[in-house]
């Protein structure tokens, strides 16, 4: 008696662990460690239906050394009569279980006996049983669609498997082919989310490669600046001085990519231009963050990618273009890239000057600490540059 | 006297499991779990029958089919492998393997085969 509810109340126990659990693998492995010990039978098993292979395949199964199926290793096909069992609408048998017992009763039977394709089934069926060493399987159902089937070998005390055991038994295997449905699902819009991602970083890279086309002093320009401004972000990572950094990370790349976008607005006598610009030209020239932010502005997600853009030619002192905005107006983002920019700005080649060298540069932001630049941002910028430095040898 | 079988796996639960079929049938397992392990196992019973796994992180199945195959010409080899593998498994025909099975593996092809070739 008290065996029967103490039964009972394991299995209440898991279906309601069940909700909590998201990951399918694992729930099957709690619910078959579990069965085991509340049935005590030799061994349980479940096959799950791979949609790449369209069979079934083992995916966990507990019990006695030996009898246990290593998870992956064994398949079966969708005509197999275990399978059959369940899905073959002309087969009239009880659709809930199959119980070892009660097909040795039916082939007994003589009106089966004397139908041959019934009987050969059964002998086929028994025979595939047989080689799981199962005395039930139980079907787990998702709407019409046969998921999965739980398997279980004999109990150890050699007695029958009860109608309520089975009726548990049942309840379990559809709640484990209802977290598998919900893990496929899962993994489908993962999947999705996945390529949604790439696509956009891919869009995001030709946009950005299309200002090199136009701007031959950008080629290379963008990534490198997205390479310091990413290891800035990397350092304030380090320092605890960002919320939420993957998003923070996202933007900034993005940002990164396409701080230089509105040149493409800018005509390509001045972009590129071998001597110094006149003041008509250089106001013309200091109006691409602004065409930037308007070529960005429809997209809504990308509020702070266009903060970045915008105001990448601001400084910290208030003396940059094109709001003149100064100290904390400016938004993190775009210091760090305005930060990027002017450093890789010094170390290469412009028609009118030669590219400094690392050293000079490196001083050249130093000395305008609180100027050009915010103090705190310099200070990360040399740690990021040293740490990089030192990764590199 | 009873037939058998080398059953090398990296895998133990597949080894264990393999081991506990193939007893069903009467036929004794010998285990080994590396490749250097299946060697000296082969070298001490010198079994007829040898279920070989592909993929092992010490010496691979193949190597190991070399070498059983150099000790004795005749020693019966089913390799397991994976269902992507197909290259594999032509080159393991061509150094002498009788057969290969694929995991994962219908039971009662594997059946089949143990009645096929072990049991005859």
């Amino acid at each position: 008696m008290s065996a029967k509810v103490n039964y009972r109340r394991d299995l209440e126990k898991a279906a309601k662990q069940m909700i909590l659990i998201h990951r399918a693998d694992i729930l099957m492995k709690l619910i078959l460690r579990m069965v085991v010990r509340a049935t005590k039978a030799t061994h349980a098993g479940m096959l799950v239906y791979d949609s790449k292979r369209d069979e079934y395949v083992t995916m966990v199964s507990k019990g006695k050394e030996g009898f246990r199926i290593p998870s992956g290793f064994v398949k079966i096909k969708k005509d197999n009569p275990l399978i059959r069992y369940f899905t073959d609408k002309e087969l009239n048998f009880p659709k809930n279980a199959i119980i070892w017992d009660e097909l040795e009763k039916l082939h007994n039977l003589k009106h089966i006996r004397s139908d041959k394709k019934l009987k050969d089934f059964l002998d086929e069926l028994m025979s595939h049983l047989a080689l799981y060493q199962a005395k039930v399987c139980i079907p787990g159902f998702f709407r019409k669609d046969l998921v999965g089937i739980l398997f279980l070998g004999e109990k150890k005390s050699n007695r029958n498997f009860n109608e309520e055991e089975i009726g548990f038994l049942s309840v379990l295997a559809s709640d484990v082919v209802m977290t598998i449905k919900n893990a496929w699902l899962i993994e489908d819009l993962n999947h999705q989310l996945e390529i949604n991602k790439r696509l956009f970083l891919q869009t995001v890279l030709a946009l950005s490669s299309s200002i090199e086309a136009k701007d031959k002093y950008t080629v290379g320009h963008t990534e490198r600046v997205t390479e310091y401004s990413l290891a800035m972000a990397e350092e304030l990572k380090r320092r605890k001085e960002i919320d939420d950094c993957d998003k923070f990370m996202e933007d900034l790349r993005v940002a990164a990519l396409l701080h230089d976008i509105g040149k493409i607005g800018i005509p390509e006598s001045i972009l590129n231009k071998e001597t110094s610009l006149d003041n008509e030209e250089r106001s013309i020239m200091q109006d691409h963050p602004a065409i930037g932010a308007r070529i960005l502005e429809h997209i809504e997600e990308f509020r702070e990618v266009l903060e970045g853009v915008k105001y990448h030619h601001e400084k910290f002192d208030g003396s940059g273009y094109p709001f003149g905005l100064r100290g904390e107006k400016i938004p993190l983002i775009a210091s760090i890239i305005s930060l990027a920019d002017a450093f890789d700005a010094m170390i290469t080649d412009r028609p009118y000057r030669k590219a400094l060298k690392v050293e000079d540069a490196l001083m050249e932001i130093k000395k305008n600490k609180g100027k050009q630049f915010s103090p705190q941002l310099v200070d990360v910028f040399m740690e990021s540059f040293n740490r990089k430095g030192n990764s590199k040898e | 006297m009873k037939k058998a079988v080398l059953v090398v796996d990296d895998e133990r639960e597949i080894v264990d499991f393999l081991e506990s079929f193939l007893s069903r049938f009467d036929i004794t397992t010998i285990k080994a779990t590396t490749g250097q392990e299946a060697l000296n196992q082969y070298d001490e019973y010198k079994p007829e029958f040898v279920f070989l796994d592909i993929k092992m992180p010490d010496k691979d199945g193949i190597e190991v089919l070399k070498e059983l195959k150099e000790r004795n010409p005749a020693v019966k080899v089913i390799m397991i492998t994976g269902s992507e593998e197909k290259e594999v498994q032509s080159q393991a025909k061509d150094l002498g393997a009788i057969d290969y099975i694929t995991k994962p593996l219908d039971l009662s092809d594997l059946q089949k085969k143990i009645k096929e070739y072990i049991i005859g």
